[in-house]
């Protein structure tokens, strides 16, 4: 299991890209701002819960200010995010990206 | 051969670049904001043509030229400010900006804590503010005059002290806040410390740490410069609004006490808004009656922090004994030992 | 023979640009992971071409990837993101000598081992000094895997102590040289960006320029040359018509058992059969192919 022990954050506030920041936390905690969060709210939360799980993570806060992203640049970005919280992010495991 | 934008930034330390930031924000009417530690840029053709600001955890002086604006130019300056936020691990962040861009700071994932008429607003991207207000509530007391007093006790004085029991004597119940920013020659720390010494004496009284809703960086940036009399009028008007709208209401205010002010300009022109504002009638906010408390004196004088503070540099330990509660006394003799004014 | 008339650069740090470049269909998407992204950046810029590369509106596209450097620190972790991710082409930057070349080739030789990839991943080798230029016709030839090479402009005037200009002077002993190395080696050759997006007509004069050298393409910095590049690329009334006409003829001498083909007079082999084979294949490409002259 990765433990997040700091913050990180990745992306861009500008269309079709997503602004993503995260801390550490006790549990898994989303909390997301999206013009489209009506239709695809429940979709990038279980988006951001795959890529959680795939990379081993149980706890973490992410913010999400999402700008239309496509599903893979939303991965993109929490992974960077990720990454840059994790001390080793710099030498990734690509199968669990 | 090619002109495109070009994002930069760089720090207070850039005077060149500051000077052409000040050039530009003159151009749109904005005034160079003199805290800012961090600048962002957007340049075309070696123009600025947009750019913003960081200051602690404040967003501010955020502006795209009228002809480049429709193109998401903010959004660019905004993620790189956030980027300096976030890599200075200040995640928690306010923004000042003028009311009708509302919806685009929205768009940034921020929301609005209070405006003033047409010319600014202050922005948060959490929601702490719900929160402070939530925990507020709890404190809540009933009673007729529910008093409030609002203190930075630069250190806590005897006036600050006649001031605070003359309030109790008057209220049902007395709210003292004190201003946390720690922005001062005394900690915060110490402040609190001293004003819940020197009020222990009363029953009827709270004392609430401060926060970034009252008195702060956030709310009103040029009080902690005001030494310099540069206090923007704005900022001290937003503040009070801030307090009538929504820390007021939590805890059911109905009086503010503060002392004369004789001596400081800017305190005495944040009295005298104070009044205006506070005892304004306005739909959706109750008004709070602003009550003046005569300042006592000494030798004359009236007693002020600035004159503890003067005495202090000054080595007149003796003089000092007079204007300041015993409890202070002995805090500033412990820490005039421990060599911290030399 | 795949065509390769425009290749889109769509830096890897510019997320709207990586999500739609294949709408506008260039012949080759060239995601970049070098100058266009900032130090601050690359590891972003690495993840989200990552991704992209994998999407389906990737499949259908030729993907090109440029790295850093493989003596920067991003070079590798760029070659491991873009071959696990199935890139079609690594385009080297600033290749100067063999060695640039055949480094390369190890580096993504064990990458594709290690994943166990069936993949030939291919190399596209940009020039972009008077070195490299001096070089081209050896680093032309020295990997099988290497499907061309490209001119890079900017670096290469700088190296030059010039400057570039819209006639393009200062590139003409480079253009030559790098075009007469594809060609002997059999390979691609690409010519460098013209990045003035508003100069329609710069673009439409060096375009046909080139075209005219003898290039296969052009890397391009804006999605809307795009179809004027096409355009320029298209062939002509008269080159259609006679391509059908050799095409028309080399069948009917298959058909008849003839050995040798003519045309007016002159004899038609092999090279100028494929030759018209591609001009047909160009026009279907270009658009400008009616149905009824379809075969």
């Amino acid at each position: 299991m990765a433990d997040i022990t700091s913050c990180g954050h990745a992306g861009t506030l500008e269309s079709s890209d997503v602004l993503i920041h995260i801390e550490p936390s006790q549990d898994i905690e989303i909390n997301l701002i999206s013009s489209v969060e009506e239709l695809y709210g429940d979709d990038i939360k279980a988006l951001v819960l795959e890529v959680l799980e795939k990379m081993n993570i149980k706890a973490v806060k992410v913010d999400i200010n999402d700008k239309g992203a496509l599903d893979y640049v939303i991965k993109a970005r929490l992974q960077t995010a990720i990454l840059r919280a994790l001390e080793d992010g710099d030498k990734p495991d690509w199968s669990l990206l | 051969m090619k002109s495109e934008i070009q994002f930069s930034q760089f720090d207070s330390t850039n005077i060149r670049r500051v000077r052409k930031i000040k050039e530009f924000l003159d151009s749109v009417e904005l005034e160079l904001s003199e805290d800012i530690e961090i600048y962002v840029s957007a340049k075309e053709d070696e123009q600025i043509i947009a750019c913003g600001g960081l200051s602690g955890k404040i967003l501010k002086c955020i502006a795209v030229a009228p002809h480049k604006r429709g193109e998401g130019l903010i959004l660019t300056v905004m993620t790189y400010l956030l980027n300096a936020a976030y890599n200075r691990d200040r995640k928690e962040l306010f923004l000042f900006s003028k009311p009708k861009y509302l919806s685009f700071f929205e768009e940034c994932g921020f929301h609005l804590i209070q405006r003033y008429e047409n010319e600014i607003m202050l922005m948060e991207n959490t929601h702490n503010l719900q929160e402070y207000k939530d925990n507020l509530i709890k404190l809540k007391k009933d009673g007729g005059v529910i008093g409030s007093i609002v203190m930075n006790a630069n250190p806590f004085t005897l006036g600050h002290q006649h001031l605070v029991t003359e309030a109790a004597k008057r209220s049902s119940w007395l709210h003292l806040f004190v201003v946390k920013e720690d922005a001062s020659e005394f900690k915060f720390k110490d402040r609190i410390d001293l004003i819940k010494k020197g009020v222990a004496h009363l029953k009827n009284i709270t004392v609430h740490e401060g926060s970034d809703y009252i008195i702060s960086k956030a709310t009103f940036p040029t009080y902690f410069i005001k030494d310099k009399g540069k206090v923007n009028d704005l900022h001290a008007k937003l503040d009070l609004y801030i307090y009538k709208n929504h820390l007021a209401p939590a805890l059911g205010i109905t009086h503010r006490f503060v002392g004369t002010e004789p001596y400081c300009k800017v305190t005495n022109n944040y009295n005298q808004n104070m009044k205006k504002i506070l005892e304004k009638e306005e739909a959706g906010s109750k008004p709070i009656k602003v009550v003046e408390i005569p300042r006592i004196e000494f030798a004359q004088k009236a007693i002020s922090a600035s004159r503890v503070r003067a005495l202090l540099k000054e080595e007149k330990y003796e003089e000092l004994a007079n204007i300041v509660p015993p409890t202070t006394m002995e805090f500033l003799m412990k820490e005039v030992v421990n060599g911290r004014y030399n | 023979m795949r065509l390769r008339r425009s290749m889109l650069f769509v830096p890897g740090s510019n997320t709207s640009m990586v999500c739609n470049a294949f709408v506008y269909k260039p012949d080759t998407v060239m995601f970049d992971l070098e100058d266009s992204v900032a130090i601050s950046e690359k590891d972003s810029a690495r993840l989200m071409v990552f991704h992209a590369l994998q999407h389906f509106t990737y499949a259908d596209v030729e993907t090109a990837v440029r790295v850093n450097p493989l003596e920067s620190p991003y070079g590798l972790l760029d070659l491991e993101a873009v071959i696990r991710a199935g890139v079609d082409i690594v385009r080297l930057p600033k290749t100067d000598t063999v060695d640039d070349v055949l480094d390369m080739q190890n580096a993504i030789e064990k990458i594709e081992k290690e994943i166990g990839s069936k993949k030939e991943t291919k190399l596209l080798a940009a020039i972009e000094s008077a070195l490299g230029v001096v070089n081209a016709v050896d680093i032309a030839r020295c990997s099988k895997r290497l499907m061309g090479i490209a001119l890079g402009a900017e670096d290469f005037v700088r190296d030059l102590r010039t400057q570039r200009t819209k006639e393009g002077l200062e590139l003409s002993a480079a253009r030559s040289h790098i075009l007469l190395a594809a060609r002997a080696a059999k390979i691609n050759a690409f010519d460098s960006v013209f990045s003035d997006v508003k100069d329609k007509e710069g673009f439409i004069r060096e375009v046909t320029y080139i075209k005219g050298l003898g290039f296969d393409g052009k890397s391009l910095v804006n999605p809307n040359q795009i179809s004027t590049l096409h355009s320029i690329y298209a062939p002509t009334k008269q080159e259609i018509e006679w391509a059908l006409e050799v095409i028309e003829a080399s069948e009917h001498a298959k058909k008849h058992g003839l050995g040798v083909i003519s045309i007016d007079g002159k004899m038609v082999d092999a090279p100028i059969i494929a030759r018209a084979k591609s001009v047909i294949e160009l026009a279907k490409a270009s658009g400008v192919m009616g149905d009824d002259e379809d075969e």
